[in-house]
């Protein structure tokens, strides 16, 4: 191997060391290995993610070979092609913290020259359930356009060129994003970038359900002649171009693709020689002048955060003692923390595209009812968010009134945003469905909901908490915990909808027995009944809390 | 006797959750003096199989520097947990300044100060923000968390990063601003767990300064450390922990006794081998 001269001199030691590929390819199947067994559950998501993911590169790849002979079979082709290669690039950007072998600044101490460390990492990242996937769906687009001998030649040599220009993107984008993906910065913005997958998911959804159709491939075509000279499609559309019997084509396509992967190459082995000679200057001090000028910009909104906001506008009473501390906390990381601020940016976003639907395809007014819901849950495991922080909370509730104040800060905190939340979105479909005879039945309704969820959601934060990873983005709970999720989940929907029964029997009585005009009291009558429940709720916690303070830190503390 | 029975119940499984002793057991032998900082009495605290404090009987004196010394895995950790109120003990008491840490939180909660090891703050807030909200929480009077924020901030050098956010500070910031909040409130008696592991000499030396001057005025600082060198010149008291249990404690000139320094008696009492590695003939100089 050419790796091993640079790794130590030979004649140490008991023979020669062994070649740094085969130590990348070990230390890969290792780390798969270790991560594996850390729990059954683990094992299980993994296995069933891969199922899952092999299924769908089975369904699309048999779904190419079923276009052969299609006259779009070429554009399907080269548009795969391209969306693989754009999944690699942007992959590591979001999935960075779960892969530890992708981090070059881990090897940076050992005595490794770029060129071999470079040749072993690039074979260790052919391992894995990616580039399966990326060769199975690779494979059947080649067969779509292979019509001849020469061309199922040219058709491997295309699968391979595509992976491993795949794969050197992802590392090369990776490498070059290194420093940034390993801030605190970074790593906040891929816990953001969870939302950004999930809308992104539904825009391709869209294109995919838009392409389906004979109109949205034929527009595609016309483009055809630009994308297939996009890397990494060249390689996949030489393979048609063998079919045609058009070799000088091919050859040129080919030698693209190789120049393309050598230019990939050639940034990762920039990047990499930067990384590993460049000290990491993150933990430096910035410099004095700099930071003078960021001071006083920071005392100005050190002295505007000071302005107690909202919490000045409630009554005195409501926010005595901890409440408002506790409460501008609250507000302060929903801003702040990136988690919590996805969140909640996710149940608002869907709180108002549910009853959007509703509106476009005129279903039910009811379907407002998420809206309130979707925020309410967020009422579910409160201390699990804190992580260990939670010990302050600990070491500063002696009494069951400070207790009970701790419970009404949060929920405080969610109901000032709830509420306002529910009556727009809800008078906002009222009014554009035609129905605001419906309005105030749905709005009391929706309240009544509501409160029975930051009621039952005080009880089970306190009852049932659960550990939220904070280095994991897309887990919610810690491994072994996915019980208790569910139990949260699924239990405070259905009890609260329980406990919303006596409003949603009055709004039924009175559809049934005619009194339509009556319906209006629904609406009075919900925003009490859930704001007692509420109420009650915190009450009948707040001594619970105090009883279970060491408790609820053991749970929520092990991440 | 008492004893005994308190072991036979610390071996047990426990029936009911862990409540505290409302009546001092030793109420009688205060009236003499004023009570001692920390007396802990027969505390248990097992995980499972493993016994992580196997009832162990402490009694710190107030207004002294207290350092609690002892291997990694000794059970520091958990008995700071336990006293502090943190973790709930199997069995055993705890009383702080003469009242039950377990059976008796509001006298107690107000009167420590805690800085655990391993357990977050609330890092998306400033550290102005943090002891503002620590303070609030603690029921301090708003424009008197100010006043003592400010100056806190500016004892331990922290003025020039208070509006930056907790998370982006360093290890020696973090033990600084997590000082700061347990001081604000004045209290009694301030447990500190592990406050100079990762910290820089320069925060080191302003951390120390603030807390013999705590300690000058009257305060009890319990800390505990596997430095000894540091615990040697700072402490006047020493508990030796082992096994989840106390093997020595009493003034640091005793515990010390015949030893050149504290690191040799603690390596004799804790039973380790002062030598170590004769097996690695092949380290050092010689063929690589």
């Amino acid at each position: 191997m050419t790796a091993a001269g640079s790794l130590a001199p030979p004649e140490s030691g008991t023979g020669r060391p062994p070649s740094v590929v085969a130590v990348f390819v070990r230390l890969k199947l290792a780390v798969l290995r270790n991560g594996l067994r850390q729990s059954r559950g683990r094992t299980i998501g993994w296995s069933l993610g891969v199922a899952m993911s092999l299924a769908y590169a089975l369904a699309m790849g048999s779904g190419m070979v079923a276009l052969r002979g299609n006259q779009y079979a070429p554009v399907a082709a080269v548009t795969v092609a391209l969306v693989l290669g754009l999944g690699w690039a942007v992959m590591p950007l979001f999935f960075f913290g779960g892969d530890d072998t992708l981090d070059p600044t881990r090897l940076t101490m050992l005595p490794l020259r770029p060129r071999p460390l470079i040749t072993a990492l690039l074979t260790s990242s052919l391992i894995g359930v990616g580039p399966l996937f990326t060769v199975l769906v690779s494979t059947g687009a080649v067969v779509a356009v292979a019509h001849s001998a020469s061309a199922v030649v040219v058709a491997a040599a295309a699968v391979a060129l595509l992976l491993v220009t795949c794969v050197a993107l992802s590392r090369a984008v990776a490498a070059a994003n290194t420093r940034l993906l390993t801030s605190r910065r970074g790593r906040d913005l891929a816990l953001l970038s969870g939302l950004v997958v999930a809308v992104g998911a539904q825009l391709l959804n869209l294109g995919a359900n838009a392409l389906s159709s004979d109109r949205g491939l034929h527009k595609l075509t016309s483009l055809t002649g630009v994308l297939r000279w996009i890397p990494p499609a060249p390689a996949i559309d030489a393979v048609r171009s063998a079919s045609r019997g058009a070799y000088g084509l091919v050859g040129l396509q080919l030698v693209y693709g190789v120049v393309v992967l050598a230019l990939v190459l050639l940034w990762w082995h920039r990047s990499l020689v930067r990384l590993m000679v460049a000290p990491d200057a993150s933990t430096i001090q910035a410099a004095p002048a700099k930071s003078a000028a960021a001071e006083r910009k920071a005392s100005a909104q050190g002295r505007a955060g000071q302005t107690r906001g909202l919490t000045a506008v409630l009554p005195r009473r409501l926010v005595a003692g901890r409440t408002a501390p506790v409460m501008e906390r609250q507000f302060r990381y929903l801003w702040r923390d990136p988690r919590s601020r996805a969140t909640l940016a996710t149940a608002l976003a869907v709180g108002l595209l549910l009853p959007l639907v509703a509106v476009v395809q005129h279903g039910s007014i009811y379907q407002c009812l998420w809206a309130g819901g979707l925020l309410g849950v967020q009422m579910y495991n409160q201390f699990g968010m804190d992580s260990s922080a939670f010990w302050t909370v600990v070491a500063t509730v002696a009494t069951r009134q400070d207790a009970a104040r701790e419970l009404r800060g949060r929920a405080l905190t969610l109901g000032v945003i709830a509420v306002p939340y529910t009556v727009v979105v809800t008078t906002g479909a009222a009014l554009l469905l035609g129905r605001s005879a419906a309005l105030p039945e749905t709005l009391g309704l929706s309240l009544a909901f509501l409160g029975a969820l930051i009621g039952t959601g005080a009880y089970a934060s306190v009852r049932f908490p659960y550990a939220v990873p904070q280095d994991n983005p897309f887990a919610n709970a810690a491994p072994g915990q996915g019980g208790l999720v569910a139990l949260n989940v699924l239990g405070g929907t259905l009890s609260s909808a329980a406990l919303s029964l006596p409003v949603l029997v009055l709004t039924i009585a009175l559809h049934v027995t005619g009194h339509h005009a009556l319906l209006w009291t629904v609406l009075p009558a919900g925003a009490l009944y859930g704001l007692a429940v509420a109420a009650l709720g915190l009450r009948w916690t707040a001594p619970r809390l105090l009883d279970r303070l060491p408790e609820i830190l053991a749970v929520v503390a092990r991440t | 006797m008492e004893r005994s029975q308190e072991g036979a119940r610390g071996e047990t499984a426990r029936l009911e959750p862990y409540h505290g002793r409302p009546a001092a057991p030793d109420g009688a032998a205060d009236a003499d003096g004023p009570p001692p900082a920390v007396r802990v009495r027969g505390l248990w605290k097992r995980f499972g199989e493993q016994v992580a404090v196997a009832g162990i009987h402490l009694e710190l004196p107030s207004g002294r520097f207290v350092g609690l010394v002892g291997p990694n895995g000794a059970g520091k950790t958990t008995t700071l947990s336990m006293i502090t109120g943190l973790l709930r003990p199997d069995d055993g008491a705890v009383q702080i300044v003469g009242r039950d840490v377990w059976a008796d939180p509001v006298a107690v909660k107000s009167r420590i100060g805690v800085l655990p090891e391993g357990l977050r703050l609330f890092e998306r807030l400033t550290g102005r923000e943090l002891l503002v909200y620590t303070g609030r929480l603690r029921g301090l009077p708003v424009a008197e968390v100010d006043r003592r924020t400010g100056q806190l901030l500016n004892v331990l050098d922290l003025s020039g990063s208070q509006h930056k956010l907790v998370v982006d500070y360093s290890t020696g910031m973090r033990k600084k601003i997590g000082l700061a909040a347990a001081l604000l409130h004045n209290p009694e008696v301030l447990f500190l767990d592990e406050p100079f592991e990762g910290v820089d000499p320069v925060s080191a030396q302003v951390i120390r300064g603030v807390l013999e001057r705590y300690t000058a005025t009257g305060g009890t600082v319990v800390f505990s450390s596997h430095v000894m060198e540091l615990v040697e010149s700072l402490c006047d008291w020493v508990a030796v922990m082992a096994g989840g249990r106390i093997v020595a404690h009493g003034p640091l000139a005793e515990v010390r006794g015949a030893a050149p320094s504290l690191q040799d008696a603690f390596l004799s009492l804790v039973g380790a081998d002062r030598r170590g590695g004769q097996d690695l003939d092949w380290l050092g100089g010689g063929p690589r």
